[in-house]
């Protein structure tokens, strides 16, 4: 009986603690299915702060699907290797290969850096950039980060039509090393945003966003 | 519990369970689902492409252009391939024979592509072989017939292509004595033959109903199983159109036949005759016909006479008053004598044409879409049996099932020296064959089809091929030591043979690229040939013998749905309705009203069918209006060997009943009863009596489910019968400002304001005039829109999933009824009742006019359902999707698969209007009319459906609204629905049928 009304207390004692912290702040507890803050090791350690930051590479140069189709995708390693069939490192490196290879009076050798040799490897590609039997041909399996339920049919083509920055809902992107997840993706946080912006968007588009169910659940 | 001491309480004390220990357990549960629920579940990833294809954006839809390969009609359908695999097929607008429908089986053979029991691999004696074992034992095989004069047949069907044909004719000339013999399943031996003895060209002519002005058919099913259904269909509308701008002239159309037909359903006038009675009906009318014209026949006295002089003197006034002698008889006997008297009543009509006057049959670009011969076929089961044959290969068609000789051919089979079949699975005679070669489906080899001359198309691969199976092209030139691909042996054959034929155009290469973007190209007719009419063929049929007193004629039919029986492995046909019995998941054996009073018979009784012969059939009986009293009808194509899998399809449950017998099968085959004779086979000559065996095997038939009838008793004296179906005739329709709608009289005032819809209102409009009932509308909106299968027992509990059902109307009695097709769908009502009720808004009205149901808001109170009164929404009493991997591929990943406990119906496409908007948007532009075509519209071969935006009064949609014969579906209710009806309009003078019933 003792054991019981102790099991009680500290169950009360878990309710009223529980009811308080979501009191204090409801944005702070996760809510079910909200992933806001989400940032997965990728297999690639990509970084959008080095290529959409400090290179200032175009979203759309990667993610085209996002005026063509739904789905702005993940781009195939072909997109990556549009420049890194010639930068295989960085320029530090090569700097440093050229000038022992100087000192030392011989052809400076291909240096990969390390992430690189992985996107190489999953094509089939040896350090020199040709193919080797070595390495088998493997799709590269990044870790989704932006996801959203089955039941839930987001466009990313009147978004882009409307002018939106991606930052808008993706973040300033262009600051991570690691993709993190910045909004919560939730449908209040849609529909907010879908209630706010009449008239013009930012970039001064004329837009005028549906607030109907059928826009997104069908 | 806790057990012993003192404060313990023992199991003496009461149940197991107490109320403290239940809540405690309760919360802990509640507690950990809650904190699991929290965190992030399984780790998602995206795998894109290391090398992308040029111009594929994943998640975008590429439409590739193909010939359908369901049947051997060869309509043009485009294939929509997302993410690598093809989803969904729909009609091709540009094609010339299909002109943009596409049928039930033809929507459904998509999901074929992904069955499971496909074989993926060569057998050898019924065991998984490999392509180089099995090619060099093959190679070695024939080359020893080839040297030792072996006899070889290639047995197909009327599918063949171009190249086929040439492969395959190539491949039979290295043996001294062989063949190519085809013949089709649902034979229609006889008009090819018939025009070989009249026209001196073994041809099969093309139809040209669209020229016809009075059609006068004889039992033939020309909108539902005959020769090439969607282009009839869509030539039968064209020569029916009422748009009030052009003032084209209206067919009238007579059926004459024993059964209730798809095509009976929708004539003008429908006349019921004994079976069997064709050939003396049309010996009278040619009689008569000849009289008229001043022709001598070809015989001395006058046959007699089974039709009353009044009814034949009426169908030749018809015939003859016909507008530009644009009449056509048409005959659905598969017998020389009938269909010989059917050319000559054409010819005497003018309807083969003469010089500049296009006539209503076509000669010049004969159809090539059912010409297997019976005489071959009968004459390979000759060699069959003498044993003169050394080898034989089978493809497309599978004659221990669908020959009523099948039975005694499968021994002969297991004696032959070779058997070679190119099935895509162990059927029935892939059985007894020695090689398996199976072929890939349609969607993923290359192919092309001739399937009218002049029309040549192209079929191209829409993935690669699933597992290791070969086409017939790569196969047989294997076999012969001269591989090339399908596709090199395609264009080397285009190259030399089809192309040259196309006069004017001088590149090939561009050629090929026109008929590979629009999947045909035009390479003429051959050249004119000669075909002088000879009357002297023509003669009269031998009178029948009148059957004994309670004898029936078996009357053999295609199956509506499964065709011959090679779609008996699909389940979205398997579980389509009959267009006219609407019964799912069984054949049966239908019988006339009057037969089944007589001998106490009523829908579901297990009866048995034999005849002198000692063929004994056990089916379900169903009643069937309209249908002869001596007429027992039976569909074909059903009972096909390892339809046993589908016992266990749709939820397993306490209450749930296998979809099959125990051991059994999902139909039963009425091959047996096909009579083969000398001059072909024959499906409705079979003398049979019937009687109950007193078991019950209740059919899963939908037509009683979702009425829209008030129970008797329950409604307001004067308002029993609703006028759901409207019906007028073309007189009244215009010689009268006839109005079917009655708005006004129910002008009921609202206590809501109007909700102003913008930018757009979609809206319906479905004509009931065009609308033959055929189904296809279904079989898209459920491939377009993930709608499940669930088995026949949930079919039985009105439980079927279909967002769109066609309701069938019968008005009239017994023999004499009319029928009325009501396409019946969500009618996205503005004062819409459903959404009054639902308590968690899960359904609610857009600002577009739609009726949206929101799956993840829905908690299953089925109140929507309940209230809402034409019967449409749908409850996933199940989780009935289920997990066969390969089977989901073929899921539209544009529309969510619901869960249990969630309703759903027709959103009229919405995934459809979201992605023109978005391409709209993207585009800068703004949404055309016509550009938003939902599934079913798109699939309707006779353009029955329009959709559109009501406030745009230019629409096409807003003009049909404005049509005197719109009307609306109960709108006595003041519900306001979107979809709208076109009144039925038929070609006759009296009064149309208005008491119609369920």
């Amino acid at each position: 009986m003792m054991k019981a009304r102790l099991f009680s207390t500290l169950l009360l004692l878990g309710i009223v603690l529980a009811g308080a912290s979501l009191t204090r702040s409801v944005s702070k507890v996760p809510l079910v299915g909200i992933d806001r803050g989400y940032q997965p090791v990728q297999p690639i350690a990509y970084s959008h702060r080095l290529h959409a930051g400090e290179l200032a590479i175009p979203c759309l140069y990667c993610h085209g699907g996002a005026e063509k189709s739904r789905r702005a995708g993940i781009p195939s390693a072909s997109i990556c290797m549009n420049c890194h069939r010639f930068v295989s490192a960085t320029i530090g490196a090569i700097r440093e290969e050229d000038a022992r290879a100087q000192e030392e009076k011989r052809n400076p050798k291909t240096i990969v850096s390390a992430e690189l040799a992985k996107l190489y490897s999953a094509q089939g590609l040896d350090g020199e950039l040709q193919p080797s039997a070595e390495h088998a041909v493997t799709p590269i399996a990044w870790k989704r980060v932006h996801s959203i339920p089955d039941f839930v049919a987001f466009d990313h083509r009147p978004h882009v039509a409307a002018e939106i920055e991606c930052q808008s809902c993706h973040g300033a992107i262009e600051t991570m090393d690691r993709v993190r997840q910045e909004a919560t993706l939730s449908m209040g946080w849609c529909v907010q945003c879908h209630r706010e912006m009449t008239g013009r968007t930012e970039a001064g588009k004329p837009v005028d966003p549906p607030l109907d169910c059928a826009t997104c659940h069908y | 519990m806790r057990q012993g001491g003192k404060t313990g309480r023992t199991a003496t004390e009461g149940p197991g369970l107490h109320r403290r220990d239940f809540l405690r357990m309760t919360g802990f549960a509640i507690g950990a689902t809650a904190t699991v629920g929290c965190s992030r579940g399984k780790e998602r990833e995206v795998v894109p492409y290391l090398v992308a294809p040029e111009e594929v954006v994943p998640g975008r839809a590429y439409w590739y252009a193909t010939v359908c390969g369901a049947c051997p009609a060869g309509c043009g359908a485009l294939a929509k391939a997302l993410d690598g695999r093809p989803v969904k097929l729909e009609g091709n607008p540009g094609h010339p024979i299909s002109g943009g429908g596409l049928c039930a089986i033809g929507q459904a053979s998509v999901l074929s592509l992904y069955d499971s029991q496909r074989l993926r691999a060569p057998l050898r004696k019924r065991e998984r072989s490999d392509w180089l074992s099995v090619d060099t034992e093959l190679a070695a095989e024939f080359d020893r017939l080839a040297s030792e004069g072996g006899r070889v047949r290639f047995l197909t069907d009327s599918t063949l292509g171009p190249s086929e044909r040439a492969a395959i004719e190539r491949f039979l000339s290295r043996y001294s004595d062989s063949r190519l013999v085809s013949y089709d399943p649902l034979s229609l031996s006889a008009i090819a033959d018939s025009h070989e003895q009249t026209h001196g060209r073994r041809v099969l002519p093309r139809y040209r109903l669209e020229r016809a002005r009075v059609i006068v058919s004889i039992g033939a099913d020309f909108l539902g199983g005959w020769v090439s259904p969607v282009e009839h269909t869509r030539a039968y509308q064209a020569g029916r159109r009422l748009d009030e701008s052009t003032k084209t002239p209206f067919s009238h159309h007579i059926q004459l036949e024993s059964r209730m037909t798809l095509t009976g359903s929708n004539a003008d006038r429908r006349i019921p005759i004994p079976p069997g009675s064709a050939a003396m009906i049309l010996a009278q009318l040619a009689d008569r016909v000849a009289r008229h014209t001043g022709a001598i026949p070809p015989w001395s006295t006058s046959p007699s006479a089974p039709l009353d002089g009044s009814t034949i003197e009426e169908i030749v006034r018809r015939l003859l008053g016909a507008h530009d002698h644009h009449a056509l008889v048409l005959c659905g006997e598969n017998d020389v004598v009938a269909q010989r008297l059917t050319n000559y009543i054409n010819e005497l009509l003018g309807a083969y044409g003469s010089g500049s006057n296009m006539g209503t049959i076509d000669l010049h670009q004969p159809s090539r879409q059912r010409v297997g011969s019976d005489a071959e076929l009968l004459e390979l089961w000759r060699e069959l049996q003498d044993g003169t044959v050394d080898a034989l290969l089978v493809r497309g068609v599978n004659p221990v099932f669908d020959l009523p000789f099948g039975e005694a051919l499968a021994p002969l089979l297991d004696d032959l020296g070779l058997v070679v079949s190119f099935a895509d699975r162990i059927d029935e005679t892939a059985q007894h064959a020695h090689f398996v070669c199976p072929e890939p489906h349609f969607l993923e080899s290359w192919g092309d089809s001739e399937a009218i001359l002049g029309i040549a198309a192209l079929r191209q691969p829409v993935l690669r091929v699933l597992g290791h199976t070969r086409p017939l092209l790569e196969s047989i030139a294997t076999w012969s030591g001269l591989f090339a691909s399908a596709r090199e042996q395609i264009r080397a054959h285009w190259r030399s043979m089809v192309f040259p034929r196309a006069k004017g155009s001088a590149d090939f290469e561009a050629s090929w690229n026109k008929a590979l973007h629009d999947g045909w190209i035009d390479v003429g007719a051959d050249e004119e040939q000669d075909s002088r009419f000879d009357a002297a063929a023509v003669t009269t049929p031998d009178p029948s013998e009148e059957a004994a007193p309670g004898e029936f004629i078996a009357e053999l039919t295609p199956s509506s749905t499964l065709f011959d029986g090679r779609h008996a492995h699909n389940p979205w046909l398997l579980e389509l309705p009959d267009p006219i019995a609407k019964t799912t998941w069984d054949n049966f054996a239908s019988i006339a009203v009057s037969t089944a009073r007589a001998l106490g018979i009523e829908d579901g009784d297990e009866i048995q069918i034999h005849d002198d012969a000692g063929t004994t059939l056990s089916l379900p009986a169903l009643v069937q209006p309209g249908q002869h009293a001596r007429t027992v009808a039976i569909p074909l194509g059903w009972g096909r060997a390892g339809t046993e899998r589908f016992a266990d399809v749709g939820p397993q449950w306490l209450e749930g009943k296998p979809t099959v017998d125990a051991g059994g099968r999902v139909g039963t085959n009425a091959a047996p009863l096909i009579t083969a004779h000398s001059a072909g086979l024959s499906f409705r000559a079979r003398r049979v009596k019937i009687e109950r065996t007193g078991r019950k095997r209740e059919l899963a038939c939908t037509q009683r489910h979702h009425t829209l009838t008030v129970p008797a008793g329950l409604a307001r004296a004067g308002h029993e019968k609703r006028p759901i179906v409207r019906e007028m005739t073309l007189e009244n329709l215009r010689h009268a400002s006839h109005a079917a709608s009655d708005h006004g009289a129910h002008g009921h005032p609202s206590l809501y304001a109007d909700h102003p819809k913008s930018p757009h209102h979609w809206g319906m409009v479905i004509d009931l005039s065009r609308c033959t009932g055929c189904s296809s509308c279904v079989v898209s909106c459920q491939a377009e829109n993930n709608i499940p299968v669930v088995g026949r027992d949930e079919v039985s509990r009105s439980r079927e999933m279909h967002w769109m059902r066609i309701d069938r109307y019968y008005s009239g009695e017994g023999e004499n009824v009319d029928a009325v097709h009501m396409p019946m769908l969500c009618q996205h009502c503005d004062n819409a009742p459903c959404e009054n009720v639902c308590p968690v808004q899960a359904t609610v009205q857009s600002a577009e006019g739609l009726n949206q149901q929101v799956y993840n808001r829905c908690v299953g109170t089925r109140y929507c359902a309940n209230n809402c009164p034409y019967k449409v929404r749908r409850f996933n009493w199940f989780d009935y999707p289920r997990e066969d991997r390969l089977q989901n591929l073929v899921l539209n990943p544009d529309v969510t698969v619901r869960s249990r406990g969630v309703m759903e119906k027709c959103s009229l496409c919405v995934q459809r209007i979201q992605e023109t908007k978005a391409a709209a948007k993207i585009g800068g532009r703004a949404i055309e009319d016509g550009q938003i075509i939902p599934a079913c519209a798109q699939s309707c071969p006779a353009g029955a459906i329009v959709f559109g935006d009501m406030n745009d009064p230019k629409s096409r949609l807003s003009l049909l609204k404005r049509d005197p014969r719109h009307y609306t579906v109960l709108e006595e209710l003041g519900i306001k629905p979107v979809v709208g009806y076109l009144a039925k309009v038929r070609n006759r003078t009296e009064r149309a049928g208005s008491n119609e019933r369920a």
